[in-house]
């Protein structure tokens, strides 16, 4: 609930009329303004701690969002750790809830893989084979839920995003994009799809409201290349053919956008998934286009100006604000 | 009768951005694939590169296509017969694509560059039965060729693994007869009436003796199409291979 993607979802469950109490734990404070929503700050691996408030909450649906990128707001290591302890915590907890009766999981396209030969655009049937750390991130956290699943009776819905961008998700694959200087494959220059964030927290609220029982793809139609992204978002593209990635990543990471190892295999190998079921399954299909939310990307401004609450000398008018960024006070 | 309100048009961009946009792209528009336009599809087919490209497909093929009028709007597969090192696949589904005027895929692109990504831009897909079966769920058209041969009125064995994803999508397949020359730039494309079987399967043996009954067919329409020859006095034997 303390990710931005959390706090979304937590804002949509608010307006659902089947949701009576809700409750969430994170490390971060929510992000938004919560109206019904308890919130209770703990680390993941305070496990004991966890176990008492969510066996004390007894929820009937357990929406499990702690999945952190990585280098999305820590390094890849910090991100295996605090996920592997975010999911044995809380769905740990949740297993020894007597009410629980659901768990959705926020998963990721990553899961599939890139390997060579493997499918261009793996539908949900397409068996897990990551290549990447994120991915068998991905895969060790449905495998957790899927075991508590067995065990405990309950059904399990992975919800396998597509890279995620908004303007206020911190996205490694977002900011890459972001920088004047954009690198790319030049002999692949391959295709690749996103989600927006609404997109993937309505996915996630919906898998809940369902009962969701399997695993389904969610990302934005079409699709788009690096060297089309970038010259969208007139930026300057750099074309790199394979051993200078490595200088490349370095220098990217010291200028602060890191290219961890799932978006140099985006760049390098794609990433499109079959979401076609996601009506099917969900009913509802992603609002935004990928070339749509590409073009946002682009659009969410840098530095976010909110006036002051109180007025000082000399302060310029701001008449109006972006309600996409308005929330954001920080 | 008074005015309540005047309206008024914002552009989204200034004018002078606009213009300047419009005369760029009227300048570039020869080298047109590098605009900034998503124009990849969902599995990475890039029409604006291929109609880059078709200066160049057309120098090398002149294809005539029949029988287009049998394949539905919907998706279907369609097996051809394969010329060795002649990529049938290749220039029958971008003939069939610039007839029928949408998506026509090809199944037999490698995964590795520069050859793979080159050939998915031109709607390649990887010789799979999961992935020939996404693209028949989601509608396309997919050209699969026959094992390729040296005798261009032969027809080569039809892989049965990958017949099977039109069986499990429950699609149509076609067979198409295709003639071209090493030396010619002339090429035929005879499409076909869909397969009908006259036995119910239930288990494997039904998308073996698909695959069977395509190969009998193609060549049944090869036979009827006759050879190619290149009306050269005494060369007329080179159209053949």
């Amino acid at each position: 609930m303390g990710s931005e993607l959390g706090s979304l979802v937590a804002t949509m469950l608010e307006a659902e009329p089947w949701v009576g109490a809700l409750e969430g734990v994170d490390v971060d404070p929510p992000r938004r303004r919560l109206r019904k929503a308890v919130f209770h700050r703990i680390e993941p691996y305070h496990r004991q701690q966890v176990v008492d408030v969510v066996g004390r909450f007894n929820p009937h649906v357990l929406i499990h969002v702690a999945v952190w990128e990585p280098d999305a707001r820590v390094t890849t290591a910090q991100a295996r750790t605090f996920t592997t302890d975010a999911a044995t915590s809380f769905l740990g907890a949740a297993a020894e809830c007597p009410a629980l009766e659901h768990i959705v999981v926020r998963s990721a396209a990553c899961i599939y893989g890139r390997a060579r030969g493997s499918l261009s655009r793996p539908d949900e049937s397409a068996p897990p084979n990551p290549t990447t750390e994120f991915g068998r991130m991905a895969a060790r956290l449905e495998a957790v839920a899927n075991d508590v699943g067995r065990r405990t009776g309950v059904t399990i819905g992975a919800v396998r995003l597509a890279p995620v961008l908004g303007p206020h998700v911190p996205s490694p694959l977002g900011r890459l994009l972001r920088v004047p200087v954009v690198p790319f494959s030049a002999p692949a220059d391959p295709p690749f799809a996103v989600v927006r964030d609404s997109d993937a927290a309505s996915a996630l609220v919906a898998a809940a409201r369902v009962g969701l029982a399997e695993p389904v793809n969610v990302v934005g139609s079409g699709a788009i290349t690096a060297w089309q992204a970038i010259l969208r978002g007139r930026r300057l593209p750099l074309p790199l053919v394979g051993p200078e990635w490595g200088l490349a990543r370095r220098l990217s990471h010291i200028l602060g956008a890191p290219v961890p190892e799932h978006v140099v295999e985006l760049l390098h190998r794609g990433r499109l998934v079959d979401g076609t079921r996601v009506q099917e399954l969900l009913g509802f299909t992603p609002a935004h286009s990928t070339p749509e939310v590409i073009d946002r990307l682009y659009e969410w401004p840098s530095v976010i100006r909110v006036p002051s609450s109180l007025p000082w000398p000399g302060q310029p008018q701001i008449d109006r604000l972006d309600p996409e960024t308005a929330e954001v006070a920080s | 009768m008074s005015t309540v309100a005047d309206v008024i048009h914002i552009d989204t961009r200034g004018g002078a951005a606009a213009s300047f946009d419009r005369a760029l792209r009227a300048v570039t528009r020869p080298v047109s694939v590098v605009w900034p336009r998503p124009t990849v599809d969902e599995w990475g087919r890039d029409a604006q590169f291929i109609e880059a490209l078709s200066p160049v497909t057309h120098l090398r093929w002149d294809v005539s296509v029949g029988g287009e009028h049998h394949l539905s709007g919907g998706a279907a597969l369609i097996v051809v017969n394969t010329r060795r090192f002649a990529l049938t696949p290749v220039s029958t589904a971008l003939a069939l694509s610039d007839v029928l005027h949408r998506p026509v895929r090809f199944v037999g692109r490698p995964d590795t560059v520069p050859f793979g990504p080159f050939l998915r831009r031109m709607g390649g897909l990887l010789a799979r039965p999961e992935e020939i079966a996404g693209a028949l769920r989601a509608g396309d058209l997919v050209v699969l060729g026959a094992q390729g041969t040296l005798n261009p009125r032969q027809a080569g064995v039809v892989d049965h693994t990958l017949v099977a994803a039109a069986l499990s999508e429950k699609v149509p397949v076609h067979v198409a007869a295709t003639l071209s020359t090493v030396i010619s730039r002339q090429a035929r494309v005879e499409v076909a009436a869909a397969l009908r079987s006259r036995k119910k399967r239930r288990g494997p043996l039904a998308e073996v003796e698909l695959a069977e009954h395509a190969q009998r067919r193609l060549q049944d329409l090869l036979d009827e199409m006759g050879g190619t020859r290149t009306g050269v006095p005494g060369l007329g034997w080179l159209g053949e291979g």
